[in-house]
């Protein structure tokens, strides 16, 4: 027999106790926790919970942030061996607290550490009481990393029986992420009307469950659509119905991601001038929540728009400094012929226009976004 | 602010209500605690199972009824194989149960609260 002792904790604190605990815990800097742990009821369970809410809902603010948080508190739950909360609630705040750190580090583009952090999760939830659901979150996970790396049959194949898992455990509003990355999967194979149909589909069935953020997300997927379309009118009717619930829901990832949209729609309408100011700007959006990948990604657009005005120098300055980014981040896979040309281009001085063309269509893509 | 993901709490009490007497008489006549360790360990199942409706994801209500049912298992045989400290009962009914896993006690219990049986 393998009984467990259950141990009996000290008066837990209330879930408002928990929200002001979360928030003593996240204004101390990190460095000065350890020594204030009881004061800060590092180890009791509701503040564990009122800080894994909150930083579910930073990700879309502050990546960066959220995998400072999520890796500290990972470390704090896992040594040493701490006792935390009743029956399941150690394996669970160790597999929410690695999901947490590796849906950040997808957002930042740090995809070893993503898969890390997955197996991280995995091996928590595994022993959670709500297996099936929490290992079922974390395939979603998985499969959105698995679409940035261009897996793009892989992800098809593995969407609708996940998918089904969710809407048998009612969990509506993951099945319908997933569905996000259905639409991503579209726009990567070029099936620009499907993915406008069925991001349509999406906002509207985002509305019916009454989720604000996941509704603004599909129009900020249909901005950059349409925007890749070249079709104004929808894309500016997109953006007015995404931009204002974003800015009130801080998703600054999203948009960031609108702006990116709205500036290839300016591109696509041969706004060069424009195209270029609205693509810094998006730059801007991601240096702050420090998307160091689009950022870079965005350089190559930029630069490609800097070569059909004829500044061939300023050109050259931008593939460099986005060179660096892309090779440290492996945004694309070994083997990718363009990355190649642009490379030895830029060595002599000259930017293959074709290859940088290739590169920036390869990154552009998934520019849309998922959460 | 988006809306948290947890569900009411007037929800989450009406669920452990329902299924208070299930678990008062799984941990009362089959893991044999006493009344009083029983109304112990249904305070700590309550604010666990409070805690385990906020957590991320979505729980339908029965999947949430079943981690509870299992969780009282858990509870009433670590209870009670620590009550016999490493030795088996005098009671074979009670050895035959504990050698059961806490899961597959839960889901016949659930089966039964399904039924509508009076526990």
């Amino acid at each position: 027999m393998t009984g467990r002792v259950i141990h009996f904790p000290r008066m837990p604190l209330s879930s408002e106790a928990g929200q002001a605990a979360a928030d003593r815990v996240l204004n101390t800097p990190i460095p000065e926790r350890a020594a204030l742990a009881d004061a800060l009821a590092l180890d009791d369970p509701e503040t564990l919970l009122s800080l894994c809410s909150c930083l579910r809902r930073r990700l879309e603010a502050s990546p960066a942030a959220v995998l400072e948080e999520a890796d500290f508190l990972y470390r704090w739950i896992e040594k040493p061996l701490r006792d935390i909360g009743l029956f399941d609630e150690r394996d669970y705040f160790l597999g929410e607290t690695a999901l947490l750190a590796g849906t950040a580090c997808r957002q930042l583009s740090r995809r070893d550490e993503a898969h890390q952090w997955f197996e991280r999760a995995e091996a928590g939830f595994r022993h959670t009481i709500n297996v099936v659901g929490d290992l079922s979150r974390l395939s979603y996970q998985r499969l959105a990393e698995r679409l940035e790396e261009r897996q793009i049959d892989f992800v098809r194949e593995m969407l609708p029986p996940l998918i089904d898992t969710f809407r048998k455990m009612d969990m509506h509003e993951d099945a319908v992420k997933c569905r996000f990355l259905e639409g991503l999967a579209l726009m990567e194979t070029d099936e620009l009307a499907d993915a406008v149909t069925l991001f349509h589909e999406i906002a509207e069935e985002s509305e019916n469950l009454g989720n604000p953020r996941l509704t603004a997300s599909a129009y900020a997927n249909l901005t950059h659509v349409y925007g890749m379309l070249g079709d104004a009118e929808n894309a500016m009717a997109a953006s007015a119905k995404a931009i204002p619930p974003l800015r009130k829901l801080d998703d600054r990832v999203a948009l960031a991601k609108v702006q990116w949209g709205l500036a290839t729609l300016l591109r696509e309408t041969g706004k060069l001038p424009a195209a270029i100011g609205a693509y810094r700007r998006a730059q801007e959006d991601f240096q702050a929540i420090g998307m160091r990948a689009d950022y870079a990604a965005l350089n190559l657009v930029v630069a490609d728009l800097l070569l059909e005005q004829g500044r061939e120098v300023e050109a050259l300055r931008e593939v460099s400094e986005a060179l660096p980014v892309i090779m440290e981040l492996k945004m694309a896979p070994e083997g990718v012929a363009a990355l190649a040309l642009v490379h030895e281009s830029v060595r002599r001085q000259k930017v293959d226009r074709g290859a940088l063309r290739e590169l920036h269509g390869y990154f552009e893509q998934l520019a849309s976004g998922t959460s | 602010m988006e809306k948290p993901s947890s569900r009411p709490f007037d929800e989450v009490q009406s669920v452990f209500s329902q299924t208070l007497s299930v678990i008062h008489s799984a941990l009362v006549s089959d893991y044999r605690l006493t009344d009083e360790e029983a109304r112990g360990a249904e305070e700590d199942l309550l604010i666990w199972f409070q805690r385990l409706s906020r957590r991320g994801g979505h729980m339908p209500e029965r999947m949430l009824r079943i981690s509870l049912l299992s969780a009282t298992c858990q509870y009433g045989r670590s209870f009670q194989l620590w009550k016999l400290g490493g030795a088996p009962a005098d009671d074979a009914a009670l050895n035959d149960l504990l050698a059961r896993e806490p899961d597959e006690v839960a889901t016949e219990l659930d089966r039964r609260l399904e039924r509508g049986d009076r526990p």
